[in-house]
């Protein structure tokens, strides 16, 4: 893990900040207070709730949910690509280089769109138009938005499928999506998406639909490219496997909410909040081999019929009757700058806490083991 | 199916007019987004929903997504009242042939809608256009439905011998249902009508079946290809169940919402085009009133401009079709197992 | 590319061949035959029917008629035997090579019973208002439906999407005949009477359209001709028109929306393209290749409705000629029409599989 910055300066980033003023130089990305609401026929939607992070110039931030937790409405927001209706961006605001974009005209935030941010989505087997050949759509970003001739965006195209990896480009721009593998079509809509040198990269589980093998190799090639166009990257995944090897910083979110913030490390190696646990006790690992992979009990709560406390309550192995009642809020827990959705870092939940270390230093059973 | 209705084949599926999860917003229900909703819940895979699970059969099922389509139920209540105007409407005010003008009422020209007459009256024989519509109502819709079943009972039956047995006897149907599909199957029903019709109901009834059951065929015989090697079909065979019971009690079954969807779109049709049929004078007995023969006598008029005297009977036949039509989507939904209730 | 397309018009050929099978069975089955036109005229005998029958060759065995009819058999002999003709090549080969001069085979679609001129001149003369009449409505249905269904599809459940469901449903609904109907008496009725109830060209102004004299009035005035059609044209347009556009239109729109909601759209999107490119480039494209086989699948339709439409405004092209021959009873005619309209549909569909697997980058042949 290449540490971005120090851990104090992690912490500013995601300090809040007041509404209506931008954040500082240093950051790129500013989401705050974020809700996002999808009105449908059984009722609202909550799918994005009140979400606060934030990405650092060149800096690399991954937000890691169950599927429906909200992190792809989220990159979908800051992109202003959902359909409204059904979708209501109900609050908050997105800063982006200097600017607050939730209210620019659509066709300024077009210019931004593919130019300054771009998206990398997680099907690459029905993310490229079939009909037009790869090297079309990528010359038609390219010529969008950097002004230059048709021979010049075919250049700029075979340059960025050189880049991401893809043998003797020149013959491959003229093929069809469908003409190539998986893993090809990941790496061209990658090349689509660094073509115009955008300045924040967000990939919504780049490598879900890819094979095993196939998946390490594009992760690998997101952090080279990364590394060397110095653009930031937003990494949306599942998999905490795949943002430990990825990000400096890593959101934990949960039913529309973030319940856990901080460094990589932090969040990997000393999580406190009970779903983090929960997520990382689920992850196969060598030292555990042998014995029964731990899931999280029970399912992701209806979006229409949320629990009245802690969205995790009806899950948590540590819940108690207070959960059930009191919303939390994201508080202080943890190393410096890491935060927690969890009444156990409140002074309510304080004494149960202390229990809870003690039985954990006394050598019992790991926390957020769920039967 | 014949010609006027269009299979209208969509992209995704067998739908008239409509597609997929898009049929109920079609009108005055502008604000549900079903789609979107659809999505949303797709990426809610897994979520619990806490929903109290009532058994409910196939049946109980559709019943109760067949009263959230809006439409299909205005449509089924179209389709009722039509059919008891048809039942009893001749019963109480049958169509006299003989009863001619007296001969103070002769005049050539007919007469618009009144209170007495609410349809109008005919030119020539002065008719009432109402008494005609309702005894004509009765034929058509015998017509159209009878046609059906019977051509429904042919297509499930060579359907399922050519998708149960296969092999040489499966290709001759099918290319036997190909040939019929290639020629505009109006011409064939016109031509049929002509020769064999005769002006009687019931040969008409027949040659509009012998003419419908080709597209049924095609989905049933497609329905027992898939559905026979399904694991439940396998499983009957293994434990040594008999091919007439497989066919009957596990296939069939099966087969039944598609066919009953595909049954309402031939209604439409055959409504249709029994009454172009007999527009032309080749369907039943132009001396008795069906839709198609109402229209027909009309046109001889039309230099008087007795608008009324075609007029109602078109409307009834979109009433008709209409109504059909709804009831289809309605049931086509409602019967499909990946739509909720 | 060849090879796909010589393949297809070999499959298409035992099609053919049964629907000539098909229609000569329907014919041949019907009681009376041919001369049941005769059937309620005192004055012909029934010797006069016997002769009749051996002037058509009804006399003959049902085989040795369709084999005759085809061309298969050499027609002046009597029977089945012969498939050998006299120059000593067989008779199923075109007339160049088989040396015979008869039968569909030969090209020669024989004699018209009701007229006694030839089935392929009728055919013929037949052919171009019809094609006038189905071609001028096919572009401008095919045209409209895809306007109005895509943009029901990019406004989705706006004013104009619902106006244009309900024209949809009740459009589908609608008779062709009964709106034929409608239109002459709102149009042609003693109300407005605008514009002509039936016919090809005003009567009193030009000579019947086909005839030599036609084409000389045509030559020497053009613009009055083409107005005096184009006038006309313009019921039975309307009528093919609005009953045809209302499936297509929600086919496209069903079509346009399916590709409107897939992950290269979100994509096209993504990079920042105006909607106007995204709706007309990225997702038209796509919606639009089902269609291309759809339109192939609806020529029969289209066909069906030019009978009727023609039947109600008499327009002079092949509807009129079946609906006549029907009638009459014209079996050669019959047989000709509906010959002629077959090879048109199989033809119309394999133009659509080549079409769809030009537009297609995925298929391969």
């Amino acid at each position: 893990m290449t540490a971005q910055g120090s851990v104090e300066e992690i912490a500013v980033t995601i300090a809040e900040r007041p509404a209506g003023t931008p954040p500082d130089e240093s950051i790129l990305l500013d989401v705050r207070g974020l809700q996002t609401h999808f009105h449908v026929m059984d009722g609202t939607v909550r799918a994005v709730d009140g979400v606060n992070f934030s990405v650092p110039r060149g800096g690399t931030v991954g937000l890691v949910g169950e599927s429906a937790c909200g992190k792809s409405v989220t990159a979908l927001t800051i992109m202003r690509l959902l359909d409204i209706p059904p979708a209501e961006i109900v609050g908050g605001e997105v800063w982006f280089d200097g600017t607050e974009i939730l209210g620019l005209p659509e066709d300024e935030m077009r210019h931004l769109r593919g130019n300054d941010i771009a998206m990398i989505f997680q099907e690459p087997l029905t993310s490229l138009n079939p009909v037009f050949t790869v090297g079309d759509q990528i010359a038609e970003q390219v010529r969008l938005h950097m002004k230059v001739d048709k021979k010049e965006a075919i250049d700029r195209s075979i340059e960025s499928l050189r880049l991401v990896g893809i043998p003797s480009p020149e013959q491959r721009i003229k093929q069809y999506p469908h003409e190539m593998s998986g893993g090809m079509r990941q790496r061209v809509m990658i090349a689509m998406a660094l073509s115009c040198e955008p300045k924040l990269l967000i990939a919504d589980e780049p490598t879900t639909a890819l094979d095993v093998t196939i998946q390490a190799q594009i992760l690998e090639l997101l952090k080279s490219v990364q590394a060397r166009t110095k653009s930031a990257l937003m990494l949306i995944t599942h998999d905490l496997g795949v943002v430990a090897e990825m990000v400096d910083e890593i959101v934990v979110m949960y039913a529309g909410q973030i319940v856990e913030q901080g460094t990589a490390e932090q969040v990997l190696t000393a999580p406190t909040d009970p779903y983090t646990m929960g997520l990382i006790e689920s992850l196969p690992n060598v030292e555990k081999r042998g014995g029964r992979l731990s899931a999280i009990k029970g399912v992701v709560p209806s979006p229409f019929n949320l629990p009245p406390g802690c969205r995790f309550a009806p899950r948590c192995p540590y819940a108690w009757d207070a959960c059930r009642t009191t919303s939390p809020e994201l508080v202080p827990a943890g190393g410096p700058g890491q935060r927690a959705r969890c009444l156990l870092h409140t002074p309510a939940g304080a004494a149960r806490r202390a229990a809870m270390l003690d039985t954990a230093a006394s050598g019992g059973a790991t926390a957020g083991q769920g039967a | 199916m014949t010609q006027e209705a269009k299979p209208l084949s969509t992209p995704t599926g067998s739908s008239p007019i409509d597609v997929e999860a898009d049929a109920i917003p079609a009108i005055g229900m502008g604000v549900a987004q079903p789609d979107e909703a659809a999505a949303l819940r797709r990426e809610e895979a897994g979520a619990d929903y806490e929903v109290a699970l009532e058994s409910l059969n196939q049946w109980q099922l559709a019943w109760r997504k067949f009263r959230h389509h809006r439409l299909a139920l205005m449509g089924l209540g179209i389709l009722g009242a039509l059919i008891a105007v048809a039942i009893v409407g001749p019963i109480l005010w049958p169509f006299d042939f003989n009863s001619i003008p007296k001969p103070d009422q002769i005049v050539y020209q007919g007469r618009p809608p009144s209170l007495a007459h609410p349809f109008g009256e005919t030119g020539g024989l002065q008719r009432d256009v109402l008494n005609l519509v309702i005894n004509g109502a009765r034929t058509s819709l015998f017509i159209g439905f009878s046609s059906m079943m019977l051509g429904v009972l042919i297509g499930t039956i060579v359907g399922s011998i050519a998708g149960f047995l296969g092999g040489v006897l499966d290709n001759v149907l099918m290319r036997t249902v190909d040939v019929f599909l290639s020629i505009p199957l109006l011409f064939l029903i016109l031509v049929a009508s002509r020769v064999f019709g005769n002006g009687n109901v019931l040969l008409i009834v027949v040659i509009f079946a012998f003419f419908s059951w080709m597209g049924i065929s095609r989905l049933v015989r497609s329905l027992f290809l898939s559905i026979r090697e399904r694991e439940f079909v396998e499983a009957a065979r293994a434990v040594g169940v008999r091919d007439r019971r497989i066919i009957f009690r596990h296939i069939l079954p099966n087969a039944i919402s598609p066919i009953v969807v595909s049954a309402s779109l031939i209604v439409a049709a055959n409504i249709i085009a029994e009454a172009f049929v007999s527009f032309l004078g080749f369907g039943v007995n132009p001396i008795y009133p069906t839709w198609g023969n109402i229209l027909s006598n009309a046109l001889t008029f039309i230099p008087l401009g007795n608008w009324w005297w075609p007029f109602f009977p078109g409307l009834m036949i979109i009433l008709t079709v209409l109504a059909v039509n709804f009831v289809g989507d309605g049931l086509r939904d409602a019967l499909d197992p990946r739509t909720r209730a | 590319m060849g090879k796909y397309i010589v393949r297809r018009v070999i499959q298409a050929i035992p099609v053919l061949f049964g629907i000539t099978i098909v229609v000569y069975a329907i014919l041949l089955a019907a009681p009376g035959g041919p001369t049941a036109r005769f059937a309620n005229n005192p004055r012909v005998t029934e010797a006069d029917r016997e002769k009749f029958k051996k002037a058509w060759g009804l006399d003959q065995p049902v085989p040795v008629q369709y084999c005759r009819w085809m061309g298969i058999c050499n027609p002046n002999n009597e029977g089945l035997a012969v498939f050998i003709s006299d120059q000593g090549v067989p008779n199923f080969l075109p007339t160049a090579i088989g040396g015979g001069t008869n039968g569909i085979l030969h090209g020669d679609f024989g004699i018209s019973i009701s007229t006694g001129q030839s089935v392929s001149s009728m055919i013929a003369r037949a052919a171009l208002p019809t094609a006038i009449l189905a071609g001028t409505a096919l572009v401008i249905w095919l045209i409209l439906a895809t306007l109005i269904g895509s943009f029901s599809a990019i406004k989705r459940y706006s004013f104009f999407d619902q106006a244009s469901t309900v024209f949809a449903y009740v459009g589908y609904a609608m008779p062709t005949f009964w709106l034929g109907i409608m239109l002459i008496f709102i149009f042609s009725g003693p109300g407005l009477n605008i514009l002509p109830a039936g016919g090809m060209t005003e009567t009193r102004l030009s000579p019947p359209f086909g005839t030599e004299a036609y084409w000389a009035y045509f030559a020497a005035n053009p613009f009055q001709a083409i107005a005096d059609i184009g006038r006309h044209l313009l019921l039975p347009v309307i009528t093919l028109v609005v009953v045809n556009i209302a499936g297509d239109s929600r086919f496209i729109r069903a079509s346009m929306l399916e590709s409107l909601s897939q992950d290269y759209v979100r994509t096209a999107k993504a990079k920042g393209l105006r909607n106007r490119v995204v709706w007309f480039k990225h997702a038209f494209r796509n919606a639009m290749l089902p269609f291309v086989t759809n339109v192939g699948l609806e020529i029969p339709f289209l066909f069906a409705g030019a009978i009727v439409t023609e039947t109600i405004f008499s327009w002079p092209g092949m509807g009129r000629l079946t609906i006549d021959a029907t009638r009459d009873y014209d079996y050669p005619l019959l047989m000709g029409v509906l010959l002629i309209t077959a090879i048109l549909v199989v033809f119309a569909n394999l133009l659509a599989d080549i079409a769809y697997a030009v537009v297609d980058p995925r298929i391969k042949y």
